[in-house]
């Protein structure tokens, strides 16, 4: 079994703290994705887990063992790197067995193994080529083969595919997951493209600025992010923000009013724990795919200003009187006119709320349902 | 509407000028040519000035006379010839330390702690000081009355012999003085070699198993091919040409004990006005140093061809 708990771990580069005590756990054979702005410290946690980085402080355990006296060869752990770290002047069979050359495994278990993790990346016929010899899609192959050839209990995956042109990252990204249920072994990916971490994770875990901010499934994060930050950083286009103002509190709901839409309430019912006074200044988060219904109420009129259509949808980019800016989703057919203004109806279903200090309030009506019908 | 199918017409022919008619040919050549003059001029012409006039007695005034092979079987027999050509040969060998002396140097060099960069400038160093100087400062080291060795050793209760007055040493004192200032150049190759190593496939390496002396063996070394040709060249060169410091330290003495070549050569011309002599030596110099750089060359192509 190779879980991997991480309690109260730190990293200082000198004065600077990098990682800030993270707790964390991978289950066996989960796949968890680190998602988060660039320098937020993901790397530097992938390289502490395989012992690239030392800890600082706090405690790691893979397959409940501690790890701080473990060599990074010894820890059962595999990494793929970003820039594939292939050796280039080894050939593709080279490359991958170096590991287990290294570790004097008998030859012919070697071309074994080698020869099984070239037919399940179909790289076979390239054993004999050089890295230079190949695409970019082609080493990250022979730098995931490489990985897959030592058997770790842990792969550990940073960024993989950023490398790679777009098509070729969703044929990876789609080999990736099918790879992960052929070999079950848990799985830790890096990665600060959202998408990746929406369609592979069992488990996300979003981090900023050395710190946890929330860890959840993906649809989790989607529907009930715990504060503005996640809710922002999970989804494409991001997730609208407008200032608005509670005027009304009443039996664990919480009826706000938009700037610049002021007779129109917005009711969403409020968490447990959220403390919300009347007349607070609170910001209200919607989903671009949430904002357009059907037109004629009296909702948020916004400007409409560049739209994206694409093909299968249409992305508006507006601005409303008050100056917020607001992203629209609609159909391709009939998107919003460049120059026109439209009303952006709220669906209180969909609408989030979130203090000064950007910790969720609300309860997610949508999120709520979605349980319900789960259920 | 254009009908696809018809043959496009072909463009009456303008007037056209030589020049931009054979553009692709001439440019090049116009640009080659003035170092082409050059070269000839300073590189090519006095090498088969020198070997012709190899065959010639001459005072460097005056007439000279042609002797055929004689200057040849005079240098032959020789025997400061054959000294000279045996020092050239210690200079060669020991020289090859200065390429794993930089390495083991520039791996040290290439780590991140604080203060790097000072001593690396410190190591910089005897590259950036002339040749002169650093014959200059080594003989003041070799000095046994008040040179820093004799003093260093001095406690020690031993007595430090005069090294560049000794016919056994006096080479390798010399070639001692050349290697710093050697070892300094190669350290920087290396550190630029190792520079553009991938720090992500050292780490891939580490996590592979890979430490120490099999790291440096099987992933690193590799990638320093490159470094380590130019580095082995350029010391082989600086071995047969080695001149300065002789011409500093020892004049060739004591005895002609650590003459090389190259002062030998000098000595001839410059002193002993023996002309065709000295260009009989520097024909042989060239010789020597053909068979190695017609090696470096081949290997060059192959590379070159190895890369595309
Ligand atoms: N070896 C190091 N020395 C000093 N600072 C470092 C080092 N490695 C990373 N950092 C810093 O740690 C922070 C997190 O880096 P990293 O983990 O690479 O972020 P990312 O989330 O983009 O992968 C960055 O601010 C970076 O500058
Ligand atoms: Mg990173």
């Amino acid at each position: 079994m190779a879980e991997i708990k991480l309690s109260n771990v730190r990293k200082s580069f000198g004065p600077v703290d990098v990682i800030k005590g993270i707790d964390l756990q991978a289950d066996h054979g989960e796949f968890v994705v680190f998602v988060g702005p660039s320098g937020c410290g993901k790397s530097t946690l992938l390289r502490m887990i395989c012992g690239l980085e030392g800890i600082s402080s706090g405690q790691l355990l893979i397959g409940g063992e501690d790890m701080s006296s473990v060599e990074a060869s010894d820890r059962g752990t595999a990494m793929v790197f970003q820039s594939y770290a292939l050796y280039p002047h080894m050939t593709v069979a080279q490359n991958m067995s170096f590991g287990l050359r290294m570790a004097k495994i008998p030859k012919i278990e070697i071309d074994a193994r080698v020869n099984k993790a070239a037919e399940i990346l179909q790289i076979k016929h390239l054993l004999e080529r050089k890295p230079k010899e190949m695409s970019g899609g082609q080493r990250q192959r022979v730098a995931i083969g490489r990985a897959i050839v030592r058997e770790p209990k842990v792969f550990l995956f940073d960024e993989p595919l950023s490398n790679l042109d777009a098509e070729l990252r969703v044929q990876m990204r789609v080999e990736l997951s099918r790879l992960h249920h052929e070999i079950g072994a848990t799985m830790i990916y890096v990665t600060h493209d959202q998408v990746e971490a929406m369609t592979m994770a069992d488990k996300i875990v979003v981090l900023r600025d050395g710190l946890v901010e929330q860890i959840g499934s993906p649809l989790e994060l989607y529907t009930r992010p715990d504060n503005k930050f996640v809710a922002g950083f999970i989804g494409s286009p991001h997730m609208n923000f407008m200032d608005a103002e509670a005027v009304h509190i009443d039996d664990g709901f919480a009826s706000v009013a938009v700037i610049g839409a002021a007779d129109r309430l917005i009711t969403v019912p409020l968490r447990p724990d959220a403390l919300v006074h009347k007349g607070q200044k609170v910001s209200v988060g919607i989903r671009p795919e949430h904002l357009l219904g059907t037109v004629g109420r009296s909702d948020l009129e916004v400007h409409v200003g560049v739209v994206e259509n694409l093909g299968g949808m249409a992305y508006a980019y507006c601005t409303s009187k008050s100056g917020q800016e607001v992203i629209l989703k609609s159909e391709s057919e009939a998107p919003p006119r460049f120059g026109t203004t439209v009303t952006a109806e709220l669906n209180d279903n969909y609408c989030h709320l979130f203090d000064s200090e950007g910790k969720t309030l609300s309860e997610s009506a949508g999120a709520v349902r979605r349980q319900d019908a789960a259920a | 509407m254009t009908d696809m199918t018809s043959y496009p017409v072909p463009p009456k022919p303008r007037h056209t000028t030589f020049y931009s008619r054979n553009k692709l040919v001439i440019t090049p050549l116009l640009f080659i040519a003035p170092a082409f003059a050059m070269f000839s001029l300073f590189v090519i012409y006095p090498i088969i000035q020198s070997i012709s006039l190899s065959f010639y007695e001459w005072q460097g005034i005056g007439p000279k006379k042609w002797v055929g092979f004689n200057n040849y079987d005079l240098l032959f027999k020789d025997p400061v010839f054959w000294k000279a050509l045996v020092n050239n040969i210690y200079w060669l060998v020991l020289f090859l330390l200065a390429p794993v002396l930089g390495l083991i140097i520039a791996l040290f060099l290439n780590q991140k702690v604080f203060g790097i960069r000072l001593v690396k400038s410190l190591f910089f160093f005897p590259f950036v000081v002339s040749q002169i100087v650093v014959g200059l400062v080594f003989t003041w080291f070799y000095d046994p009355a008040f040179g820093l060795i004799a003093a260093l050793i001095e406690p020690l209760g031993l007595k430090l012999p005069s090294i560049l007055a000794s016919e056994d040493w006096a080479t390798f004192g010399v070639i001692i003085a050349g290697l710093w200032p050697q070892t300094a150049y190669c350290m920087i190759l290396y550190l630029t070699g190792l520079n553009s190593v991938n720090p992500e496939m050292i780490e891939a390496a580490r996590l592979d198993g890979a430490r120490g002396w099999r790291l440096l063996v099987n992933i690193v070394l590799p990638q320093l091919r490159a470094a380590t040709f130019i580095a082995i060249v350029v010391t082989v060169i600086g071995a047969l040409r080695s001149f300065d410091l002789v011409a500093i330290m020892t004049e060739g003495g004591p005895y002609n004990s650590s003459n090389v070549l190259a002062f030998y050569m000098y000595d001839n011309a410059i002193f002993r006005y023996r002309m065709g002599y000295a260009a009989s030596i520097a024909t042989i110099l060239f010789l020597i140093m053909d068979v190695y750089i017609v090696w470096f060359l081949m290997r060059l192509l192959k590379n070159e061809k190895g890369s595309r």
